[in-house]
């Protein structure tokens, strides 16, 4: 319950980030370079207070930190549907037709998934260049597996069962039967993954902007806002760091904590 | 269990006593530096880092000394017998770490290999270009002939590290990485080298300049910044170049450690690409069209951008004061510099008159390109020019990329507005004026590095005349009318000099360089 209140309360943060931050933190006019490194709840000379700081440019680590988790939740919520809408076809129709197509489809999840995500985000990255939208390509490219192959051991159960046999003895489409019969039945499992999955984007797409690629330098997630404090923290200014990265924990611990509890309400075996 | 608990105080106590004793032991010091040493061949890639480097190794027949200036090195002494004519007296005593002599033999043996070394990224025959006859007039004289007049001869020969001609012969760049062929005359000797790891010296006792305090000397290879720090605070190295600019003020207030600085050679500037006469890439109006004219040809457009950057805001900010607003390519201490030059007054009504005059009265826009791993913070500069641009009514988007692939795309004009870097090793404003501003022209080594591609026949012929002017106080006034014609009429856009820092830990002294060379022959225990 309460992993629910707080991913409501940073969703609407996020949606509402351009109306409820002080600053725009990408408008390069709104930023002041003398205003740089004021530690939180300082007042700058012309009497602005920054409650959580500014970072090197002078930027406003309260609005960063909320267009930040407007760019981490958009990233993360796009590339999951997206990665779950091609999973979910392969997935449906390798266990649906079996023999070939799934052997050739199971087999590139296979490759796909011996590589390690990180590793093809980077080089993918390297490859298209800076952009929201690169991201999102680079994430589906690398999460579409797990959901083909989740979708393809569902699917696999129910297909045996006899309201599939029923609607094929209609002589209904193909179509019909794997998308109106066998996908319904075959989502629980798939809700699961796909809100941890939300989760693992997120963190990995603070990856890739700590590692300075994704994403313009003017216009930081919260990745990018970590790693540019990071070699402040010795000197003692830990509030460009430490603050995204709260963010960023609070974020994936909720959506894990409603995918927790997503689990066991769509479990049969614990409902009494 | 409470053994257990004894043991680990035990084990802690050892740990946290390691470090400090380990680095106590006399005559042994670990260094850590910035960036990658990327061979041990002292004629294969001229690069600041392998440069400093070599000079413990190998050594020029002239040295600089920590404010640049020329002093003797292997050679005794050098003039200039007439215009086209110098004569070298080398040392007597100086032997390679082998035990063998040291004869004017190495020296011609030097020469021919400079130009000849395969596969070289960055070569050294520059330096020795200008030098087309060599005569051996006895084991320690020779004399050397150049086409034209060439003022700088003297200090182009102390970029080139003499090798011995016994080991060099059959030698390839390999076997200088190696060690097998890396003999060379200076105070220390190679132990090992490993690539973008460590450098291992050990101590050259039959030097002939004296012995240095130190045995055995490790650099190691810290590119991280942070990494560099906490290397220092742990005592796994006693010295660090380049401390961030972030952690200077702490460790300075720190009884425990010293820090030391000074002003740089390196100035870093703004090239305009002013080689195209439509806009250049990435320089639009505010719609994103194509502009009719390339607005960096007017020298108008060009000090707007100038006098739009608050130039000590960046120094005091962005720098953490670690940094000098420039007027022009070297610090006015430096041989060739004009008094008269001021860093631009940040003038932010000026530099909008300034750009409504030239027709754009609305601005444009621009992408800043910039390094984001070379200079000290520069990509953090980059963000402040665009901020102050912002204000003048530029739009002003900002990539920055790795080094590696910034300056291949900057020298194929890839980019409009560049952020650069450039230290002038010979320590006098001729050299950087000839390489940065002068009409581009490869096959007169002419404009080598200007990447704006300005262009002005009446400052060239000043800039050239001094070029071959031998008298040094004419060359100097020279030197001073192009700098000021060129920076008068805004050729580039100097932003600051850097300022190079040191840390080491208490009990040891640091001599600072211009040069921003990290040399172990600068580190002394403190007595």
């Amino acid at each position: 319950m309460a992993g629910l209140v707080l991913l409501v309360a940073i969703l609407v943060v996020g949606v509402l980030a351009p109306v409820i931050s002080p600053q725009n933190p990408y408008d390069l006019a709104q930023l002041d370079v003398m205003d740089s490194k004021l530690a939180p709840g300082e007042k700058s000379p012309d009497g602005r207070t920054y409650w959580l700081g500014t970072d090197d440019q002078g930027r406003d680590m309260l609005s960063g930190i909320f267009y930040g988790l407007r760019i981490s939740l958009g990233v993360g919520i796009a590339s999951t549907v997206f990665a779950l809408a091609i999973g979910l076809v392969f997935g449906l129709v390798a266990a649906y037709f079996g023999g070939w197509v799934d052997t050739l489809v199971m087999r590139i999840v296979d490759i796909q998934l011996s590589f390690p995500a990180i590793l093809i985000a980077l080089v993918l990255l390297a490859v298209l260049g800076q952009g929201v939208d690169k991201i999102v390509v680079a994430l589906v490219t690398v999460q579409w597996a797990y959901y083909a192959r989740t979708v393809r051991s569902s699917a696999l159960v129910e297909r045996q069962k006899e309201y599939i046999e029923a609607a094929r003895v209609l002589a209904l489409g193909q179509a019909r039967v794997v998308f109106r019969h066998l996908l319904p039945n075959c989502l629980p499992p798939l809700i699961v993954v796909a809100t941890v999955q939300v989760a693992h984007a997120i963190a990995l797409e603070a990856t890739l902007s700590f590692l300075g690629l994704g994403l313009p330098i003017t216009e930081p997630s919260l990745g990018l806002l970590i790693s540019n404090g990071f070699q402040y923290m010795l000197s003692g200014k830990y509030w460009i760091s430490f603050y995204p990265g709260l963010a960023l924990l609070l974020t994936i611990m909720a959506i894990n904590l409603v995918a927790d509890q997503l689990r066991d309400i769509l479990n049969p075996r614990l409902r009494k | 269990m409470l053994r257990i608990l004894r043991l680990a105080i035990a084990a802690l106590t050892l740990l946290g006593l390691a470090g400090p004793a380990s680095a106590a032991k006399e005559r042994e010091v670990s260094i850590g530096l910035q960036a990658a040493i990327t061979s041990m061949d002292p004629h294969y890639h001229n690069l600041s880092p392998n440069n400093s480097m070599m000079l413990h190794v190998f050594e020029p027949l002239i040295k600089r000394d920590a404010n640049q200036k020329l002093v003797p090195g292997l050679a005794a002494s050098w003039k200039a017998v007439d215009d086209l004519t110098w004569e070298f007296k080398l040392r007597k005593n100086v032997r390679f770490h082998d035990g063998s002599p040291l004869t004017a033999d190495d020296v011609v043996f030097t020469l021919k290999r400079v130009p000849n070394v395969p596969n070289s990224p960055s070569s050294f025959a520059t330096f020795t270009k200008p030098i087309v006859d060599v005569k051996v007039v006895d084991p320690h004289t020779l004399i050397f002939k150049t086409a034209t007049p060439h003022v700088l001869l003297p200090s182009d020969l102390a970029s080139v590290m003499i090798v011995s001609k016994l080991h060099g012969e059959k030698a390839a760049t390999e076997d200088y990485n190696s060690g097998k062929a890396a003999i060379g005359t200076g105070p220390y000797k190679l132990a090992e080298y490993v690539p973008n790891q460590r450098v291992v010296l050990k101590a050259n006792y039959g030097y002939w300049g004296g012995e240095e305090p130190w045995d055995k000397i490790t650099f190691k290879i810290l590119t991280n910044p942070a990494a560099r720090v906490a290397a220092l605070l742990s005592g796994d190295v006693q010295m660090i170049e380049t401390v961030p600019t972030a952690d200077i003020a702490r460790l300075g207030k720190d009884p425990k450690y010293n820090v030391v600085d000074k002003v740089s050679n390196r100035v870093i500037y703004v090239h305009l690409n002013q080689s195209t006469d439509k806009a250049p890439p990435f320089v639009t109006d505010k719609s994103g069209k194509p502009l009719e004219k390339n607005p960096f040809r007017d020298a108008r457009v060009r000090k707007a951008l100038s006098v739009g950057v608050n130039r000590d805001v960046i120094v005091d900010r962005v720098m953490e004061k670690k940094a000098v607003a420039a007027a022009q390519l070297l610090p006015d201490f430096f041989y060739g510099t004009s008094k008269k030059l001021k860093p631009a007054k940040y003038d932010l009504e000026g530099a909008k008159k300034l750009l409504a005059e030239a027709g754009y009265p609305n601005g444009f826009a621009l992408t800043i390109h910039g390094p984001n791993n070379r200079y000290i913070n520069d990509d953090k500069v980059a963000q402040a020019v665009a901020q102050f641009y912002s204000r003048i009514g530029i739009d002003a988007k900002v990539e920055t990329m790795p080094s590696s692939v910034y300056f291949t795309r900057a020298s194929k004009l890839e980019f409009g507005y560049m952020i650069l870097g450039w230290g002038t090793e010979s320590g006098e404003q001729g050299s950087s004026l000839r390489s940065l501003l002068a009409t581009f022209n490869r096959e007169r080594g002419m404009g080598v590095t200007n990447r704006g591609r300005y262009s002005n026949p009446a400052f060239d012929k000043v800039l050239e005349t001094a070029l071959v002017t031998m008298d040094d106080k004419k060359r100097e006034a020279l030197i001073q009318q192009a700098a000021e014609m060129a920076m008068n009429d805004t050729a580039l856009i100097p932003l600051h000099y850097e300022v190079s820092t040191w840390a080491t830990t208490k009990g040891f002294d640091y001599t600072a360089r211009t040069d921003q060379y990290t040399l172990a022959m600068g580190l002394k225990p403190r007595k």
